[in-house]
């Protein structure tokens, strides 16, 4: 297997250096009137649930490329964005009731914004028990499952502008305090440079997999060869 | 149709009266706060809450790179041992 890039090295050393400039842009911003120092985990949980969506976006798109043209790679893409959509899946819904419980005075509301948001992860999550547990079929299931997860994330978006909802309206970062747009904006550049690099070194494992079942069909073939 | 007397119509407003007046005395007391001094202050720690949310992100991602990192070392070494077993022509 090919040997990781000097690109990949050069975007790892740019998000260690993120993960120390980050947090102090996020110290130095304003603190919000109304909710006080906690809203400061707004930016990371918008990022992490932009993530969210980019992951299952991605996945759909690998899954369609799988269904309909039959790409092995778009499948590794798939299943690696699936991951993905559950791990930062994990970080929004367990960082958004931290904030809710200061903000709101409860972890948990079953409005509108929460639940699609919740669904969206389940479906994730049965993406990837389908691929596992799904014998056979299992892999075309869990890519028809992401297109209809995919179909779920402009719902998630626009449930806080359509219902009534508890949760902040899609409009509360283009209307931020310059201050705090630098924080918000720096912090998603840097979720997104460590989901793009998680993507890489996770399509990497699936396709060092791929590898790994081809040669040991190589070795059965021989084997069968000998024996005859 | 039976028409009501004085007496009764008298006794009716004065009933619907009453109970115009219960109702909104009722919303009144209902509306109303108690002021209680020197309760123990009931304070949510924002900065702990932040720092247990930037944890759990770290953390998480921390955990997902030592497992993909530890699955493709695991795979490699079994493609090095499959390589081996069919030799040179592997």
């Amino acid at each position: 297997m090919r040997s990781l890039g000097t690109g990949f090295w050069v975007a790892v050393a740019l998000a260690a250096v993120g993960f120390l400039v980050v947090p102090s842009l996020i110290l130095q911003s304003p603190i919000e009137p109304n909710m006080g120092f906690v809203q400061k985990i707004f930016y990371f949980h918008v990022p992490c649930a932009i993530m969210m969506f980019l992951s299952t976006f991605v996945c759909a798109g690998g899954s369609i490329a799988y269904l309909f043209k039959g790409s092995e790679r778009g499948d590794r893409l798939a299943v690696a964005a699936a991951e993905l959509g559950v791990l930062f899946g994990v970080c929004t819904l367990t960082t958004g009731p931290l904030w809710g419980r200061k903000a709101w005075g409860v972890w948990w509301q079953w409005d509108a914004r929460l639940t699609t948001s919740l669904l969206l992860f389940l479906m994730l999550v049965a993406y990837l028990l389908a691929r596992r547990y799904g014998g056979p079929a299992g892999r075309k299931l869990a890519a028809a499952l992401s297109l209809f997860a995919a179909i779920n994330v402009p719902l998630v978006y626009k449930s806080v502008d359509i219902w009534r909802t508890v949760h902040p309206k899609t409009t509360v970062v283009t209307t931020l305090d310059a201050r705090m747009r630098v924080a918000f904006w720096s912090a998603f550049l840097l979720i997104t440079l460590v989901w793009t690099l998680l993507l890489i070194i996770r399509m990497r494992l699936e396709r060092a997999r791929a590898d790994l079942a081809a040669l040991r069909l190589d070795a059965e073939d021989e084997l069968a060869e000998g024996r005859r | 149709m039976t028409m009501m007397t004085a007496p009764w119509k008298r006794i009716r407003s004065a009933l619907l009266a009453v109970a115009v007046l219960a109702a909104w005395t009722g919303t009144a007391l209902a509306q109303e706060f108690e002021k209680v001094e020197n309760i123990p202050k009931q304070e949510i720690p924002a900065g702990r809450f932040v720092s247990i949310a930037y944890g759990i992100i770290w953390l998480a991602v921390l955990a997902y790179v030592v497992m993909v990192a530890a699955g493709l070392k695991r795979v490699n070494q079994e493609i090095a041992d499959v390589k081996r077993q069919l030799g040179p022509k592997g």
